[in-house]
């Protein structure tokens, strides 16, 4: 039996499965533009410890999926819930205090700041913290440790992704929200960032990631969401998703069945 | 960054130039010259107007800045008699000539003797316009071949460490001004036009603080600056952070504050007056000779708390969390936003903390020059000009450029016509941007 199923009209899976989740979204409706909606009444949510992919075409809404759960776009409608607690449309600094780091695909480093005020500023509302979480930080990062005092401006691609990732990961979160991590990066640098995710992960931190290498994430994360035009087309186990004939002809490519 | 900051900066430059075509014929020869600010005399000698007395001081010295006791000098205006008198073993006299208006006053180059026989002042007589309660100096400088030697390559030591001096002096007045402007250009992407106002703002409050409600100048002073932090704090949350909330854009913002600046300008004419004013303390204060160069002591205590003050800035911005923040504010808004900070709380206190640094700024250009109303406004294009050589929206980099702009100022005067100076200033600044886009300590940032 597949579990992937369509969930358009048909929410009661999501409701049922999303008991006692740590972060999860509800029907949300969102967008940019006034009367322009990007997410149609998107559902997801992330166990506690999970790990989480969106994957799906361009323009489906995967980024918007996630800058809406961290307040940075506005929600129409539907909700956004932390624990119990309803989250929607909370400013950004306020998410950070009570526990969702997020990392941008883009501009996600402050590059005339060193590698260490970085990771500083990812812990501005709890400084005493700083020498615990540093090096907590630097055993899943050690090239951060080496190169501490180097301006983040001058690092690669790569480099600067670990610095995001770390900074987002000072304050300890209990979910991580990553979008598009791998982006841009050479194949080996992507295998290393979704080596890292794991890694991250398996501490404790409960992730969320947006994927364009789709098949790659499916391969590393405990449950996706394949979103289409704003809304969830199907969900169900990495592997599920990976193997599902639908999936593969519209979204992974017929290569995937090899 | 470099993407983020390509269209402000083009934008900066392009308003820079337009504002200096405006400006380029009301900008006063000698910015940093006691005489700059005076309402504009009259060609020719005017007749003066009134009948109680007004005092012009007349200095005469040698170009190595010897005093001249001795020399004879004549105050004469239309309709009045001349005024004579000779000078002290200061080298200085006090004509009390009989009311405002515009003077001639005369050296009679005869009357020189001893070591300045023979030596020729290098304008003579000069015309001077006198104002109301000030000290309406007047300096004759001598030197073997008149005015002749500045132009003609025979420049002293001597002058080139005054005129460094100066700059100096003005460089670090500009720099207090350029922080602000340049913090909150980098937190914001505004490009604050009210910002000379605002340094205004500072020399008026001191102005009727000082002399208004008698308050002594050095308790004065620091009450303007914190008037003036008070002011960045309406600033902002009166006008700049809702016109933020609604995603105004950058363009329009900053012709709403060439609009506040326009507002402002004119409030203060309305309550200060058109007429240049001096603070009650500290005026006509004689120099101090400290070898290459002389300033008044009020000089050398300004430029000191200008220079503590600015070190106290940069090391707030480079050791402190809140400097550090403001740094990652100005690197990137949103992701300083989602590591946590509260972004809008670091722009207001970058706005309080700018404003009073532009307060103090023009307290102590009152101090180097006089107070008047819109005095803010014709530095302003210099402070723009220090910001950008430096760096747009580094703090530091505002420093150095602001340091760079005033002495390059004054010691331009020695091969360029004074009035010519601010525009050789602003050709530097050309020819920087076309070496170095990004500033002098501007950092090029790799993209992607």
């Amino acid at each position: 039996m597949s579990a992937s199923s369509t969930t358009t009209g048909d929410r009661s899976a999501h409701v049922a499965a999303a008991e006692g989740a740590v972060l999860r979204a509800d029907e949300l409706v969102a967008g940019y533009l006034p009367g322009v909606d990007i997410l149609n009444g998107c559902d997801l949510h992330v166990q506690p410890g999970e790990l989480v992919a969106i994957i799906g075409p361009n323009g489906a809404g995967k980024s918007t999926l996630l800058k809406a759960m961290f307040g940075l776009v506005k929600i129409r409608k539907g909700t956004v819930r932390l624990g119990d607690d309803d989250i929607t449309g909370m400013g950004a600094d306020k998410l950070v205090r009570r526990g969702v780091g997020f990392v941008p695909q883009t501009n996600n480093v402050f590059p005339s700041l060193t590698i260490a005020e970085n990771l500083e500023m990812g812990l501005y509302q709890a400084p005493k913290r700083f020498s615990q979480r540093f090096e907590a930080v630097v055993d899943l990062f050690p090239t951060l440790g080496k190169r501490r005092n180097q301006r983040a401006g001058s690092l690669s691609g790569g480099e600067r992704q670990m610095v995001a990732m770390g900074r987002a990961l000072m304050m300890e979160p209990r979910v991580l929200l990553l979008d598009e991590p791998s982006a841009g990066l050479s194949p080996a640098l992507q295998d290393e960032v979704f080596i890292r995710t794991r890694q991250i992960n398996r501490t404790g931190v409960s992730v969320v990631m947006v994927e364009q290498n789709a098949r790659r994430c499916l391969q590393i994360c405990d449950r996706g969401y394949v979103l289409d035009q704003g809304r969830n087309a199907y969900s169900g186990s990495g592997r599920e998703l990976a193997q599902d004939p639908k999936v593969i002809q519209l979204y992974l490519g017929t290569l995937a069945t090899s | 960054m470099l993407t983020t900051l390509a269209a402000p900066r083009a934008l900066l430059a392009l308003v820079a130039l337009a504002l200096l075509l405006a400006l380029a014929p009301a900008l006063p020869g000698g910015g940093a010259r006691a005489d700059a600010a005076t309402p504009a005399p009259s060609p020719g000698v005017s007749a003066p107007t009134d009948v109680e007395g007004e005092t012009i001081t007349v200095r005469v010295r040698t170009a190595d800045r010897e005093d001249v006791p001795g020399a004879e000098v004549t105050a004469t205006g239309a309709g009045v008699d001349p005024v004579s008198g000779t000078t002290d073993d200061g080298g200085a006299v006090e004509l009390v000539v009989p009311g405002t208006g515009t003077y001639e006053v005369t050296l009679d180059v005869d009357s020189l003797t001893g070591p300045a026989a023979g030596l020729l002042p290098r304008e003579n007589p000069v015309q001077r316009s006198v104002a109301s309660g000030s000290a309406n100096p007047v300096i004759f400088q001598l030197s073997e071949d008149g005015g002749a030697s500045a132009s003609a390559g025979g420049v002293s030591a001597g002058q080139v460490a005054q005129l460094v001096a100066n700059g100096l002096r003005y460089g670090l007045i500009i720099a207090l001004a350029a922080i602000g402007l340049s913090l909150v250009f980098g937190t914001t992407g505004l490009t604050n036009f009210a910002h000379g106002e605002l340094i205004t703002f500072g020399a008026i409050a001191t102005y009727f603080l000082n002399v208004g409600a008698g308050v002594p100048f050095l308790l004065a002073a620091p009450l303007a600056v914190v008037l003036g932090g008070v002011a960045g704090y309406a600033n902002d949350r009166l006008l700049w952070r809702p016109l933020r909330r609604r995603g105004t854009g950058l363009v329009a913002m900053m012709i709403v504050s060439i609009g506040l600046a326009l507002l402002l300008r004119y409030l203060f004419l309305y309550v200060f007056g058109g007429s240049t004013q001096t603070y009650a303390e500290y005026q006509g204060q004689r120099g101090l000779d400290l070898g290459l160069f002389t300033l008044r002591p009020i000089d050398l205590i300004s430029m000191a708390v200008a220079a503590v003050v600015l070190v106290a800035v940069g090391l707030v911005l480079v050791r402190t969390r809140l400097g550090k923040a403001t740094r990652a504010v100005s690197d990137n808004p949103a992701l300083a936003a989602a590591s946590g900070i509260d972004v809008n709380r670091v722009i207001l206190v970058v706005w309080v903390a700018g404003a009073a640094l532009a307060a103090l700024s023009g307290v102590l250009l009152g101090l180097a020059q006089q107070v008047q109303y819109q005095m803010g406004f014709q530095i302003l294009l210099l402070v723009f000009a220090a910001v950008t050589l430096g760096g747009l929206g580094t703090a530091f980099g505002a420093m150095v450029g602001a340091l760079f702009i005033g002495v390059f100022l004054e010691v331009s005067t020695l091969v360029i016509p004074t009035e010519l100076r601010n525009v050789g200033a602003l050709l530097v600044l050309i020819l920087v941007l076309l070496v170095r886009p990004q500033g002098i300590l501007g950092r090029a940032s790799r993209i992607g």
